[in-house]
């Protein structure tokens, strides 16, 4: 068994599933009409019943439709003037697009193989279903319900071959007759095994996929219908309009069964916004974003999957001609810890970080992308310790970064898990992401290291002894000073505006590195014991042999 | 032993007159016994047993010498990372992570923030304040330590006793332990733990020509052992060495 889910007016549904639900139904009652074609020259696309009840029909002018009273509305206005008679709106492919990816996805919820027939069509294999859809009866009206929550005004026709229940569909949504199957009261049709011909006999051939020419030479022969051609004999049909009009005559008689061709899974979770007018105000793009996240999120949950990385792009209308103009974007993307399909996480991530940016241009286009994983299935581990929630962490961070900022002057992050750099140059280390997912933890904890450097990979190291390791107070950047020698030792050393009296020295110790790549240094340090009002005081100095200039690198406190 | 007796039996008919009326008259308020995180050095956690959760510590010492706060900190850190995820609000951005993985923090379990680093934001110390309170609201972390070492003692004395009452009772609810680092205490009753350390004058830190140790000295400022009413305060100094790196 095959359902066809059919749009009718498909290209006015488009725009009205954009629409806030609230206004869909009023708007639904209004006339309303989608104009295409050249700039200079629009015409009328697609109408809805109200607007042809009005007199407004296929091919008609910009021109004439505003004699009828039509109001033009730009599609970053939200469609909420119901009082004004005739509604005209510029046709936008991206909307159908939208909105025949969000029918497929629908039918997609009863069934995996789905065929994206036409715009505003699909075709489902309802085969093996029975059990867990239920009658059919039922399943359509369960169908019918939850396209109306989704917002599509659908019809559903079901037959035993998907090419007549499709023909069905269209056929009798066209004419506005819906022929109910006797003794049953869902508006719907249903044509069972045997009675394709009956059932779309009275159906005008113009619904047949049919060239214009073939159209015209049925017409010619007084043919209007299904049933004359079904009648027609086929030899004859085959001698004069050849393999085409045999295949027009088997859709005819409901005797064309096909495999599906079913639509390939999404391959990307990709949801965009083109301004008509850019945007400059935080409130409308952060309005966007939340439903392009509706979007995705609703995706995912229907596509048992979850995000583990989101991508927004942004691109601004440049509106000075420069000579080197290039379309300026903006970037950003999150890494998360753990897949999640918590849409209200997201859309707080992509708040945070646009507070904290500011464009040098109105936006003109928003594009969110999310990589889609199996959702993570970890069970509570009683061993490991207590950790701050994976989600609610990364919101953390976006806060702290919005309080300290993201990095330094060296570029080194300002909020993260310190780590150290396998290098023998000071101070060297980095700052990576911090994760409240321990995937392992460690088996053992590292040993407080000698030799003056501590290694990166303390993977091997014993579990440390408990002695305290004095830790050395860093000045970053280091502190340029000016020391007395006495010889070579440091005899006063010049800090905060005083000398202080070095009690007692350490050194030198001579360190080098980096000579190789060009980036090569040079430091004598010291370890030296100042004499301060508050008592001793262990500092490290140190001087660069390359610039010849003095440092206080931190205080051993 | 017949007057003992009567005496026994009159108190008795007292109290149970007078439990009567007022049940909770008699009723023995017992503090919740609250967790600790030991610093890893021995003789401050011998005197104090460790640094309390639910409540705030200060650590101070002198910013000028060498009075080991950042040691006790550090070491600190290094205890408490082996089962919780610490947190360090770096208001001076100087800590030293080849030191900490040297002391033995696992540096994955910490969350480093490095205030004052970028232009056109908050003061150092305000950015420090905010990200603690970023901290205690997101939770999940077993250590929250706000270093205050590289921010001059007349900018935070200035803070208002309204800021360090708040952490006080937010902490309260959470199994976290609050620590600040600085040079003197600010916080008066609204901490749990007041320590105090310093350099000894005398010691032989050195050894040849190479610097070994210091000798310190820790002063148990405020506690809250035993005491449900008020702290308890104690006089006497608690002494301890730390080692270099190589030594």
């Amino acid at each position: 068994m095959f359902a066809c889910f059919y749009i009718p007016d498909f290209a006015v549904q488009a725009v009205l599933l954009r629409a806030a639900a609230e206004t869909r139904a009023e708007l639904r009652t209004t006339a309303l009409a989608i104009l295409d074609g050249p700039p200079n020259l629009p015409r009328v696309f697609a109408t809805n019943a109200t607007a042809r009840r009005a007199g407004i029909q296929t091919g008609m002018t910009k021109l004439q439709v505003e004699t009828y009273g039509g109001v033009l509305i730009p599609q970053s206005e939200k469609i909420a003037r119901p009082a004004d008679p005739i509604l005209l709106r510029k046709r936008v492919l991206e909307e159908e697009e939208y909105a025949q990816a969000a029918l497929v996805n629908f039918a997609g919820r009863f069934c995996p193989r789905v065929e994206s027939t036409c715009p505003g069509a699909v075709i489902l294999d309802l085969a093996g279903t029975e059990k867990l859809l239920g009658p059919w009866e039922k399943a359509a009206r369960t169908m019918n319900t939850q396209a109306e929550e989704m917002g599509l005004e659908i019809l559903i026709a079901m037959a035993a071959n998907p090419d007549t229940a499709f023909l069905a569909a269209r056929g009798f949504s066209a004419n506005g007759v819906l022929r109910p199957r006797p003794g049953c009261a869902w508006a719907g049709i249903f044509i069972a095994a045997g009675e394709e011909a009956e059932q779309l006999a009275s159906l005008p051939v113009d619904v047949l996929p049919i060239s214009p020419e073939m159209l015209e030479i049925l017409k010619g022969w007084g043919i209007r219908e299904f049933e004359a051609l079904a009648a027609l004999p086929t030899v004859a049909v085959v001698e004069r309009l050849g393999q085409e009009g045999l295949y027009l005559q088997r859709l005819a008689r409901g005797e064309i069964d096909r495999p599906l061709l079913t639509a390939e899974a999404n391959a990307g979770f990709v949801a965009s916004f083109e301004f008509d007018d850019p945007v400059e105000t935080l409130e409308s793009l952060l309005f966007i974003l939340n439903r392009l996240l509706q979007e995705l999120c609703s995706k995912l949950l229907a596509a048992a999957l979850a995000a583990q990385e989101l991508r927004l792009a942004v691109e601004l209308e440049v509106r000075q001609i420069r000579r080197d103009q290039k379309e300026e974007k903006y970037q950003h993307e999150w890494k998360l810890p753990a897949p999640t399909q918590d849409r209200n996480l997201l859309s707080r991530l992509v708040q945070l970080q646009l507070e904290k940016t500011t464009f040098s241009a109105p936006v003109r286009r928003l594009s969110l992308e999310v990589i889609p994983v199996k959702p993570r299935v970890a069970q509570e581990n009683f061993f490991a310790p207590p950790s701050p929630e994976a989600e609610k962490l990364e919101i953390t961070l976006e806060r702290l970064l919005g309080v300290v900022g993201a990095a330094d002057a060296n570029g080194i992050s300002c909020v993260g898990s310190p780590c150290l750099v396998d290098t023998h140059r000071p101070g060297g280390f980095a700052v990576q992401h911090f994760s409240s997912v321990d995937a392992t933890g460690p088996q053992f904890f590292p040993k407080p290291g000698r030799g003056g450097r501590a290694r990166k990979d303390d993977a091997t190291v014993e579990a440390g002894s408990d002695a305290p390791v004095i830790a050395l107070r860093v000045f970053r950047p280091a502190r340029e000073t000016w020391v007395e020698l006495d010889g070579v030792r440091p005899h006063f050393v010049r800090l905060w505006s005083r000398h202080w009296r070095v009690l007692a020295a350490s050194g030198p110790w001579v360190c080098s590195g980096d000579w190789w790549n060009g980036a090569a240094w040079i430091r004598e340090e010291w370890d030296v014991a100042l004499k301060t009002p508050a008592g001793p005081g262990f500092y490290r100095i140190y001087r660069d042999r390359i610039q010849e200039r003095w440092f206080v690198e931190g205080v051993f406190d | 032993m017949v007057g003992t007796a009567k005496t026994e039996v009159l108190r008795a008919q007292i109290r149970a007159q007078i439990e009567e009326k007022l049940p909770s008259a008699f009723t023995v308020y017992c503090r919740q016994e609250r967790g600790r995180i030991l610093t890893g050095i021995a003789s401050i956690d011998e005197a104090v047993q460790g640094v309390p959760l639910h409540a705030m510590t200060e650590i101070c010492g002198s910013n000028l010498a060498s009075s080991g706060k950042t040691s006790v900190l550090t070491s600190l850190l290094a205890r408490a990372s082996r089962d919780h995820f610490c947190a360090l609000v770096d208001a001076g951005d100087s800590f030293d992570p080849v030191s900490g993985h040297a002391a033995g923090i696992y540096l994955p379990r910490l969350l480093w923030v490095r205030c004052g680093k970028s232009r056109g934001k908050l003061p150092p110390l305000e950015q420090a304040f905010k990200v603690a309170d970023i901290l205690l609201q997101s939770g999940g972390f077993g250590l929250i330590a706000v270093n205050l070492s590289g921010i001059p003692e007349r900018v935070v004395r200035k803070v208002p006793l309204s800021s360090w009452f708040r952490f006080s009772r937010v902490i309260e609810k959470f199994p976290a332990a609050l620590v600040f680092v600085e040079e003197e205490p600010h916080a008066t009753s609204c901490a749990g733990l007041v320590l105090r350390v310093g350099t000894e004058r005398r010691g032989d830190s050195f050894t040849g020509n190479l610097l070994m140790q210091m000798k310190l000295t820790v002063e148990v400022v405020r506690g809250m052992d035993k005491k449900p009413v008020r702290p308890e305060k104690f006089a006497g100094e608690t002494g301890f060495s730390l080692r270099t790196q190589w030594a």
